[in-house]
């Protein structure tokens, strides 16, 4: 399976801030969308999802265009975790991971075996399982931020999409949520999306790199492809190297000095 | 063996299914002790005895066609009523919206002041014009609110406009009419005093619908509570699904108010007290609060019609008096509500 954007263009009203975009999202790999702020990689992640209307051009996934789906098809399909959020503060971790079986639920009906079964397993996978019975605000920042994954996981999507999942959490919890993304994508084969900030784990983490600036595609491939000098002094403004080092299988970025 | 058949929370399940049991016992409890206060006091015997009996009593008659109709209508119209503001709480993601928030109130009012004063020849249609003025005065909020989908906020902001404008009108048509009030007066203190079995049936036949529908909102209004994008990843379309909320939301409050007037508060507090002792699932916490507000509505009815003898107080004023002291009680305690 793959999402395949072709031309969108997406904007808020009169303003655009896609241009005439094409990707092509592939199961089975990690792929992180990277660019400045304000360049328009959330805006692109939330088209691709149909949280946000695209203006032009087309979203395919299966062969379909996403706006000829039923909400509840295609939420079987794709899961996507924006960056708002929000729970009741009494919810438990399990009654929150549950709702992600909803697109699988007829109405009215209730929990299959089935169903416990795979909220059970996303909880497992996302080393969330210990915390079930806790208030989601009783959990650490890493921790919510993983019980929110495992709910959209619980949707049992082919490829899942999250925008800056690391955002405003510590080194730490960073790593964990990165750990946990990779395993996820080795141990499921589903395949991930993710909007980073951060180069180092874009660089770290990622099959595939695609480069945003100014709402258009800059550049996309391997990480070794696309993280270059050039692309950092061109897309971020800055002077950096892309160094080497011995016993590491990837590169790092050194940026230049501050006077 | 940790393999026990789980349920999506059972924990609060069982708490929940304590809390309904208690309300329900509750419940009972209240419309007997309703039966048997009131300007004739009786012991549950004495009415057992005359209910049951062939002949004609005035116990009988007062307990059969005066205060067992007006206990239905209690708590038929509390159960209307919190299921609204429930619902219309989810809508908004908003803890401060009830009926009024989408001029159900003020709707009702201006039409009901426009017939009472304008066209009293029409009064006999009265719940029919205050229902179609809810109806209105909803649709028009929603209207203005709409901008390409639905935001909570412009239904918040529209609905204080519409309110204020709608406010105005019902306030000068008094101004001009003041020697003429006292139909206005009761119908904007809602009150259940001269309710018939006649009424309970129309009310019933409302609620039964409302309620009906709401249970399938049960699931979207969970949605909604985790976020407008949460909801559309779960595949819920979420203008949609806010538009039909909000109606069956007033419905089931317009058509309280074109029956026994505006009783304020119900739909705001009794979710919240709900909310605390239950949780904010809505399967849950949905009949918990239709039953809660059965017995406060009760409660209120039969404390306005006892508490001074040979005086009647509205209801909607009882629920006002009491309810906000008692809102606030809650919320300071709320810690504790939530420790469990």
């Amino acid at each position: 399976m793959q999402v395949d954007c072709k031309n969108i263009q997406v904007g808020y009203g009169e303003s655009v801030v896609v241009e005439d975009m094409s990707i092509t999202i592939e199961k089975d790999k990690i792929t992180s969308i990277i660019g400045p702020n304000g360049s328009g990689k959330s805006t692109v992640l939330k088209a691709a999802t149909r949280l946000l209307n695209y203006q032009k051009g087309e979203v395919i996934v299966k062969g379909k265009d996403i706006r000829r789906y039923k909400p509840k098809e295609l939420s079987r399909c794709i899961g996507v975790l924006a960056q708002k959020h929000s729970a009741p503060a009494d919810f438990r971790v399990r009654e929150l991971v549950s709702y992600g079986r909803m697109p699988h639920l007829k109405p009215l009906g209730g929990f299959s075996v089935k169903d416990n079964e795979l909220v059970d397993e996303a909880m497992k996978t996302t080393n969330t399982y210990h915390l079930r019975d806790k208030s989601i605000f009783e959990c650490s920042g890493g921790e919510a931020q993983r019980v929110w994954i495992a709910t959209v996981l619980a949707q049992n999507p082919e490829i899942l999409f999250l925008d800056e999942p690391t955002t405003y959490l510590d080194v730490s919890h960073q790593m964990e949520v990165m750990q946990m993304v990779k395993n996820l994508n080795k141990k499921t084969g589903v395949g991930i999306v993710m909007v980073l900030h951060d180069l180092g784990q874009a660089l770290e983490v990622s099959d595939k790199i695609i480069v945003i600036k100014d709402g258009k595609k800059y550049s996309e491939g391997t990480p070794a492809e696309v993280i270059t000098p050039k692309m950092l002094k061109e897309v971020y403004g800055v002077e950096a190297d892309v160094i080497h080092l011995e016993g590491r299988q990837k590169p790092i970025i050194v940026y230049k000095e501050l006077d | 063996m940790g393999k026990v058949k789980r349920n999506e929370g059972s924990v609060s399940v069982l708490r929940a299914g304590v809390v309904c049991g208690i309300l329900l016992v509750v419940l009972v409890v209240l419309m007997i002790v309703s039966c048997t206060v009131g300007s004739g006091g009786y012991s549950v015997r004495e009415i057992m005895e005359a209910v049951f009996s062939e002949e004609k009593s005035t116990i009988k008659t007062i307990v059969l066609k005066l205060r067992l109709p007006r206990i239905m209508m209690a708590i038929l119209v509390g159960a209307a009523l919190s299921a609204s503001g429930a619902l219309l709480q989810a809508v908004m993601r908003n803890p401060l919206a009830d009926p009024g928030t989408i001029g159900v109130s003020a709707g009702a009012g201006t039409a009901a002041i426009t017939v009472l004063l304008i066209f009293p020849s029409l009064s006999m249609s009265l719940p029919l014009f205050a229902f179609v003025g809810a109806a209105l005065a909803c649709v028009l909020i929603y209207s203005m609110a709409w901008k390409g989908g639905i935001d909570p906020t412009r239904i918040i902001l529209s609905g204080v406009a519409i309110n204020s404008v709608l406010g105005a009108y019902n306030s000068m048509l008094q101004l001009l009419n003041s020697d003429n009030l006292s139909g206005v007066l009761a119908f904007m203190n809602g009150s259940l005093s001269g309710v018939v079995w006649q009424h309970v049936e129309i009310m019933a036949i409302y609620a039964a619908i409302g309620l009906f529908l709401s249970l399938f909102c049960i699931r979207p209004a969970n949605a909604l509570q985790l976020g407008d994008e949460m909801a559309k990843n779960l595949g819920i379309r979420v203008n949609l699904c806010r538009i039909c909320l909000s109606a069956v939301s007033a419905f089931l409050a317009a058509a309280t108010v074109s029956q026994v007037g505006m009783i304020g508060f119900v739909g705001l507090l009794v979710p919240h007290i709900a909310r605390m002792l239950v949780g904010s699932d809505y399967k849950i916490m949905l009949p918990t609060s239709i039953l809660l507000s059965g017995c406060v509505l009760l409660l209120a009815d039969t404390i306005g019609r006892t508490v001074v003898p040979g005086l009647e107080i509205p209801v909607g004023i009882v629920m006002s008096v009491t309810g906000g002291p008692f809102f606030l009680y809650m919320l300071r305690k709320r810690g504790k509500f939530n420790a469990g």
